[in-house]
């Protein structure tokens, strides 16, 4: 009786070595299939400026609130226009900095006057709330000078961007840690 | 660590105001949310209707002030709940630790001593019982997921196939999204007349006067100016000698006549020839056939059924259809309904007879002037309709009742090319007006117009892609359907009668010399031949099983690379 | 390329000199124009970058510089190992307090620092209970790599689990800590219901995989119930799913963990074939019975009363049968995703895209998507994107049944193992099951003796 005890322990002990064994072999296999595909720097989020359709979804779906997804002005691509199509609304009559004629919903586009004809705009981060409509605005009749960028010191990285899986033209991409941004004013 | 009373009683009471404290703040901040995301202050309908307000009298100083201090209320609420959420958070996770931090420091102490618990259950019955549980809980989830995946399979189509439409086959007519059969060519432009030919591999080089590529010659038996139609093995022409009218059927892979039969030898037929068009002679109009039979109407009104030997099902006279050009409109057969469009300068209408015995099933009388189009059968809502390019409107009908589904304006004046169609829009044009795309739907504005391109004759061809259009100065153009843009263009020597057909990715043109001109089906011109026939042509040609048919003035061509 | 570049740029920017006499004002002229033909063609070449350049660069007079724009970086990315590192650390604390020290106080703790430091901290993300998803991307398609720290959350635990059972469920993951720390009225829940709830992790961990793999969502992180609660900022909807879970967790202790955590799974797994594991006696047990219903999550295995065993031969019938039917558990969940695969495939956004497009085509509608609207936009093909629906699709018919096999052998071993038990003679905790909690340690009155 003991002795088949014994034995019946020793099978037991012996399936469950095995099973052990069984069981971490991914874990030993895993590493190594993966090996190639991993990398060591980080990557993050970024939109692209040349794939986005100013859709307007950035604002809703990023996972923060405010979206962490905000304008960026390239200010060498920029006219300088006094009517500017991202900051004053469709069809405006006056152009001035009323509120009844600009397009962002915050004001967040400052409107300076530089030297005839020139204006300079540019955006209070603290007030944009990634809307895109101004970007819109200047890629419909500017010359797309404002575009929507993923701004790091707001963004949480998280594994997979919402923005990302709902934005139509699949303009938002992961991109190494050490370029963070994809820039419209530096042209390589 | 143990606690007096009194200290459970304070750390309950720092509970409870913590956990009253959590509630509240949760509950703002869930207001304050909402509002951000569904009331949306800055989009407010308020905001928007005093923007529209001022945008319809912008010198409205006052009404600008307005907009002004909306903006500035919406901006502050905007933001203000922002602030909220973001201090909010804070607030309502400070409570929330106040609360679970007293919360156990009262649990700890409150630990009760372990006891004894009731007499052991029966290990076997347990196990049992989880069995059971077990197999309750899997096939539960089983018969649920099982369910409802076969509900949800007979619902979506598998990837790749389309639904056909919701016509029978039988009439060789399928839907308009399934790509069309490459055996039959059943009615004046292929399927349902509407220019897009099946099939692959047809050939895109030939010669007419060496006798490259061309599989047979045969001359024409009897003159006149209809399209080919075939059915499988079988290819059908009309031809009339003055008012002897004919039906020829010839093998369509050897080229021999099989059979002719006379649609003039009947009792009622029209010996009136009606003045028509220099050469064109009373065998304008293309026939239609479907598995059974072929019909084929005459410019002296004498239309002809007969079965696929040569057998005379039925043949009356509709009338004479005297009009200043010579009757010309095609047939389409649509399940037993045989459609005859009547264009004459005294009656105008569509009719629908019954296949087997001739019998007008319905009439719908048409208004305006007399067309040279010919109808074409398109699908737009899951309904099958015969669309005619009127004078001034463009017109649909119930091809089974006869009833008009709509109508709108179009154009005007001579019109004779038939209208183009894809699963959209309905393309009509007219020499000296426009090319004009239109939503089918009772008076609906035309989406797009351009005359750069209107032929006189030739009717263009449409997919869901492209527009295909040549005209009789020789030009041929590309355009794009939803747009309206001229994608390309190019103008060859001589003008064209015949109209494109899109076939195997390509469109052939073939002009009034007898020269096809095959281009890609593409948003760039890309010339693949020039292919003489040999001599002067007008009708469109057929395509079957990789060979293409091209009546000529005198003879009828089979080409084929093999 | 950049010669052609560099020709703009001069000629752009070289400003037409003011005044002048007319010979020269007429040579000025057509100057200005000469950028402004390269303009025209290289429009034809490059739409994307220079089509947009409407107006032309201005020329300041008044010497004016353009402002930079510097954008924030985010912190570096050797901050992640930093992260590992803390998270071995952790690993090794919490086994020592779990199986050596036996301290429930520590394990608290324990529960407190991971709540705060990858919680709150570190935002719960990445996570290990991601980190399945992130691994299922990277072996199934070629242009994902994943990052290695995501790969070392991943196998560090399950290779802590092995070892010394589910530590990492213990004291380390933020998600069990937050669920742990506010679980203070533990209610029992009727075996019935827990062994149906016991079946969605399961489901889970293989939809999860599956969509993943597919490249059509992450679903773990999408409906993580807390990490809106540690970055203090979600949709509301997860935010009001994740409170009331914690409200649950109240009463029905680590609900996240008992009935939806797809990583549990694993842990599970491992952990049944863990070479230590926590014991509720530190010598040994002595059947006192004190410490049967104390666990809230019910993974104390009582010993065996002596009578009232089966009959040999009908628990022996039970072995075969079940055993049997493992194989055929396994074909009918194949079967049964494999008619799945159309409404699965539906999560993809590709998928829904080329329905959309074709129903539009079938049935006509004025109304499109944004989407749909993008893709027309994009100038992106048909042609391509059924293709690439296509792909997607084989991916789903080929993984979909993988699926249902796990999921039917999943079953079918839970059924099987219940027949093939030897008899126990003293309390331990079910080594799938028991969290390594340590709330039975105060409940046993052995005490070792050194």
């Amino acid at each position: 009786m003991e002795e088949q005890k014994n034995k019946y322990s020793s099978r037991r002990e012996f399936v469950r070595r095995a099973g052990r064994i069984i069981i971490a072999s991914p874990i030993i296999v895993l590493p190594a299939i993966l090996a190639k595909k991993t990398y060591a720097t980080g990557y993050v989020w970024q939109i692209d400026p040349f794939k986005c359709t100013q859709c307007g979804q950035c604002k809703t779906n990023c996972v923060l609130t405010p979206s962490a997804s905000k304008c960026t002005h390239a200010y060498q691509m920029c006219g300088y226009c006094d009517l500017c199509g991202g900051y004053l609304r469709q069809g405006v009559k006056t152009i001035s900095t009323g509120a009844e004629n600009q397009l962002c919903p915050t004001g967040a586009i400052k409107r300076r006057f530089v030297e005839e004809p020139y204006f300079e705009y540019t955006i209070d981060e603290k007030l944009c709330d990634g809307c895109a409509k101004c970007v819109k605005g200047c890629a419909d009749f500017g010359n797309g000078s404002l575009y929507m960028q993923i701004h790091h010191d707001l963004c949480v990285n998280c594994n997979e961007c919402s923005i990302a899986r709902t934005c139509p033209s699949n303009a938002v991409v992961r991109v190494p840690a050490n370029e963070q941004y994809i820039r419209k004013d530096k042209k390589s | 660590m143990r606690l007096t009373e009194k200290d459970i009683k304070i750390l309950n009471n720092i509970s409870l105001t913590a956990g009253i404290f959590t509630m509240i703040i949760a509950v703002t901040m869930i207001f304050s949310l909402l509002q951000l995301k569904i009331m949306k202050p800055l989009d407010s309908p308020v905001i928007l209707s005093v923007k529209e307000q001022y945008d319809k009298n912008p010198a409205d100083k006052q009404k600008a002030e307005e907009v002004r201090a909306m903006d500035l209320m919406a901006r502050r609420a905007y933001f203000s709940s922002r602030w909220q959420v973001e201090t909010g958070s804070y607030l309502l996770l400070a409570g929330a630790v106040i609360f679970v931090l007293s919360k156990r420091i009262i649990a700890g102490s409150e630990k009760p001593a372990p006891q004894f618990p009731e007499a052991k259950t029966d290990i076997a019955l347990q196990k049992r019982k989880s069995q059971k549980y077990l197999i309750i809980s899997a096939s539960v989830i089983t018969a649920a997921a099982l369910i409802s995946s076969l509900l949800l399979r007979s619902e979506l189509p598998a990837p790749g196939s389309r639904q056909a439409g919701t016509v029978s086959s039988e009439s060789g007519d399928k839907g308009l999204f399934s790509a069309p059969g490459g055996i039959n060519y059943p009615f004046f432009r292929g399927e349902g007349s509407r220019g897009i030919a099946g099939g692959e591999s047809y050939p895109a080089e030939w010669n007419g006067n060496e006798g490259k590529n061309i599989k047979w010659k045969i001359p024409v038996p009897a003159p006149g100016k209809s399209s080919p139609v075939i059915w499988l093995d079988k290819l059908f022409i009309t031809g009339a000698n003055g008012s002897k009218c004919e039906v020829f059927c010839i093998d369509k892979n050897k080229g021999e006549i099989l059979w002719t039969a006379s649609a003039s030898d009947f009792p009622g037929a029209s010996a009136v020839v009606p003045e028509s068009d220099a050469d064109a002679g009373m065998a304008v109009s293309t026939a239609a056939v479907n598995g059974e039979v072929v019909c084929a109407v005459f410019g002296n009104g004498n239309i002809a059924c007969f079965d696929l030997n040569g057998k005379m099902k039925w043949a009356k006279n509709i009338g004479v259809p005297a009009n200043m050009y010579g009757y010309s409109a095609s047939l389409l057969i649509h399940g037993k309904i045989l459609i005859v469009q009547f264009d004459s300068d005294e009656k105008i209408a569509l009719l629908g007879l019954d296949i087997s015995s001739g019998n007008v099933t319905w009439e719908t009388a048409r208004s305006g002037k007399p067309v040279w189009s010919s109808p074409v059968l398109a699908i737009y809502d899951g309904q099958p309709q015969v669309i005619i390019n009127g004078d001034p409107d463009v017109s649909s009908y119930d091809p089974l009742t006869g009833k008009e589904l709509w109508r709108t304006k179009g154009v005007s004046n001579d019109v004779t090319p038939s209208p183009a169609v894809n699963s959209k829009f309905v393309f009509i044009v007219q020499n000296y007006a426009k090319l004009m795309a239109i939503r089918p739907g009772m008076n609906s504005a035309p989406l797009w117009e351009d005359n750069s391109y209107t032929p006189d004759v030739s009717s263009p061809v449409a997919n869901e892609e492209y527009l295909f259009i040549c005209d009789g100065a020789g030009s041929a153009a590309c355009y794009k359907p939803d747009k309206g843009e001229i994608i390309w263009k190019n103008d060859f020597n001589d003008p064209f009668y015949a109209s494109p057909i899109i076939a195997d990715n390509k469109v052939y043109f073939l002009d009034r010399t007898g020269v096809m001109h095959i281009v890609k089906a593409t948003d760039k011109f890309e010339l693949i031949a020039d292919s003489p026939l040999g001599e002067d042509a007008d009708c469109t040609p057929a395509f079957s099983e990789g060979k293409i048919y091209v009546r000529g003035k005198e003879n009828l061509y089979c080409i084929s690379v093999n | 390329m950049n010669s052609i570049l560099e020709r703009i740029k001069k000629a752009k920017y070289e400003a037409p000199l003011p005044g002048g006499s007319g010979v020269d004002k007429m040579k000025m002229n057509f100057k200005k124009y000469i950028p402004y033909m390269i303009l025209l063609i290289m429009l034809i070449w490059h739409s994307v970058l220079f089509a947009q350049q409407r107006f032309p660069r201005p020329e300041f007079d008044s010497g004016y510089t353009y402002p930079t724009n510097q954008l924030p970086n985010q912190r570096g990315p050797m901050w992640e190992y930093m992260d590992v590192a803390v998270l071995i650390a952790a690993l090794a604390v919490t086994s020592w307090l779990a199986l050596k020290r036996r301290s429930r106080q520590g394990l608290i703790w324990m529960s407190v620092f991971s709540l705060a430091y990858f919680g709150f901290y570190r935002q719960g993300c990445i996570c290990s209970v991601g980190s399945v998803q992130n691994i299922s991307l990277a072996l199934f398609n070629s242009s994902y790599a994943m990052p290695l720290s995501a790969l070392l959350f991943f196998i560090v635990p399950l290779i802590f689990a092995l070892l010394f059972g589910r530590v990492f469920c213990a004291g380390v993951c933020p998600l069990g800590a937050i669920q742990e720390l506010t679980g203070f009225k533990p209610v029992k829940i009727h075996k019935s219901v827990e062994s149906v709830l016991s079946a969605i992790p399961f489901v889970y961990l293989g939809l999860a995989i599956l969509f993943a793999a597919t490249g059509s969502q992450f679903i773990i992180c999408r409906y993580d119930p807390f990490v809106g609660i540690f970055r203090l900022d979600a949709p509301y909807t997860m935010i009001i799913f994740g409170s009331l879970l914690l409200l649950t967790g109240i009463f029905v202790n680590r609900p996240y963990c008992r009935y939806l955590c797809p990583y549990g799974v694993l842990q599970n797994i491992f952990s049944r074939f863990s070479g230590k594991h926590l014991t509720i006696t530190p010598a040994e047990c002595t059947n006192c019975r004190l410490c049967e219903d104390c666990c809230p999550y019910d993974a104390i295995l009582p010993s065996d009363s002596a009578a009232h065993t089966e009959p040999k031969e009908i628990s022996r019938k039970r072995f075969l049968i079940y055993f049997l039917l493992i194989p055929v558990m396994a074909a009918a969940g194949a079967l049964l995703l494999n008619n799945l695969v159309m409404p699965l495939s539906r999560v993809n956004s590709t998928v829904r895209l080329a329905d959309e497009i074709r129903y539009l085509k079938e049935n006509g509608g004025s109304e499109i998507s944004v989407a749909l609207n993008a893709f027309e936009e994009s100038g992106k093909t048909e042609e391509q994107l059924f293709a690439e629906e296509k792909l997607i699709l084989e991916r789903f018919r080929k993984g979909a049944p993988w699926v249902g096999i796990f999921l039917g052998l999943s079953l079918g071993i839970g059924l099987f193992s219940q027949t093939m038990r030897k008899p126990r003679t003293d309390y331990k905790p079910h080594q799938g099951r028991c969290f390594s909690c340590g709330k039975c340690f105060e409940f046993c009155p052995v005490v070792k003796k050194n």
